[in-house]
């Protein structure tokens, strides 16, 4: 009887340990609270600091891109919330851009954060209801940002400086 | 083997060489997916273990077990196949010459020692000098030419090399975490090849004899002290 009692319980934990490492290899996670963040929100259990993502929110439609980051950061340190990763993306547009050049690096790391936003939401559609922005879908956003760091003969034209920002 | 070892100790032990084979740490944390090859390499370590007789997988699975024992017996398995592959992806240098010359020199050396067929002793002896060999080439030899920051050890094997690798030896340059994991990720997937079962007719030709030599004795000895 012990002899079986051990052999399953072996077994149990060898298979939750087997599916923990598929996981691991699979979300490739980068910190502590990545891997708790990634498990909670296995179970549906992961939460963003609601504060500090209201303060992210605050510093962004003040245009102060690095303290809304920071704040954004903060609030989903697990990053597996995809409106936060949303957001994110957006500051690192809007502080990329410019009426003459993008900040190419401002780009790339936007286009990653919105890849993420994308990966994480439902069916990989996200839609966010905020009347301060233009791009309200992670696919306008994407688009927007991959424009911004194609090369192309539209670059040249300088009727380019009289577009807006979104 | 007990139950313990077989459905705790053996599979907890695989795993985590699985699991810490592929870890790379540079300036963030990648989990490295095994190349093909190492699959390649991790069956032909497989078909070495079993013709040494330093696994026997019948052990692990036949008709005269339970259902949960040959489950966990599968288990088993599928670890040491998964630790294989994953030692294999921790030692090869992971691009350019070096790359081919490891993969190359693992494959003819795996298939030497599966035509030579020797035993269990010998096998785990000759695992640990090519493991260990490994180790040293790309993560003190490789690992020292790669060095961003350089030394005196990095400019005299440059020397002795130059020219003749056409360029093609420099590797990513690892944190050092990344060396100090694998040599015990190494060390816990050879005790884990120690601990596998192994098959009796391997054992050596005298065993048997030796053993039943020494029962005797102290069969011998039991009835000498309890006739006096």
């Amino acid at each position: 009887m012990r002899e079986r009692t051990v052999r399953a319980l072996g077994l149990v934990a060898a298979l939750a340990y087997a599916t923990f490492i598929v996981w691991l290899y699979v979300r490739q996670p980068q910190s502590i609270a990545e891997v708790t963040g990634g498990l909670t929100a296995t179970i549906g259990a992961y939460r963003v600091d609601q504060q500090a993502f209201d303060d992210g929110l605050r510093f962004f439609r003040r245009d102060q891109f690095a303290e809304a980051r920071a704040a954004l950061e903060r609030a989903d340190p697990a990053q597996q919330d995809p409106r936060t990763q949303f957001y994110l993306a957006y500051s690192y547009y809007r502080q990329g851009w410019g009426r003459l050049y993008q900040d190419d690096e401002l780009f790339a790391r936007g286009l990653e954060r919105v890849n993420k936003a994308i990966a994480l939401a439902p069916s990989g559609r996200l839609v966010v209801d905020d009347p301060d922005l233009q791009l309200r879908s992670a696919d306008e956003l994407k688009a927007e940002l991959e424009a911004g760091l194609r090369t192309d003969i539209s670059d040249l034209n300088p009727l380019r400086v009289f577009r807006r920002r979104k | 083997m007990s139950a313990t070892v077989e459905a705790i100790a053996l599979p907890l032990l695989l795993l985590t060489v699985a699991w810490l084979g592929g870890v790379r740490v540079t300036d963030r944390i990648a989990l490295v997916p095994p190349p093909l090859f190492a699959l390649v390499l991790g069956v032909l370590l497989l078909g070495v273990l079993v013709r040494s007789g330093a696994f026997a997988p019948d052990r692990l699975m036949n008709r005269s077990r339970t259902v949960l024992a040959n489950a966990n017996g599968f288990f088993v398995l599928t670890a040491l196949f998964a630790a294989s592959v994953q030692a294999f992806n921790l030692i090869m240098p992971e691009t350019g010459l070096p790359h081919v010359i490891g993969n190359l020199f693992l494959l003819v050396l795996l298939l030497n020692t599966l035509a030579a067929s020797p035993d269990r002793v010998r096998v785990l002896r000759s695992l640990l000098v090519t493991f260990g060999f490994a180790f040293v080439i790309k993560f003190i030899v490789l690992a020292a030419l790669s060095d961003p920051s350089g030394g005196a050890l990095k400019r005299v094997l440059l020397v002795m090399l130059e020219g003749l690798t056409l360029g093609t030896l420099t590797q990513t340059a690892f944190n050092s975490v990344t060396g100090y994991l694998a040599f015990a990720t190494l060390a816990l997937f050879l005790i884990a090849l120690a601990l596998l079962p192994s098959s009796e007719k391997f054992l050596p030709v005298d065993f048997d004899r030796r053993l039943e030599r020494s029962r005797t004795d102290d069969r011998d000895a039991i009835d000498r002290d309890a006739g006096s």
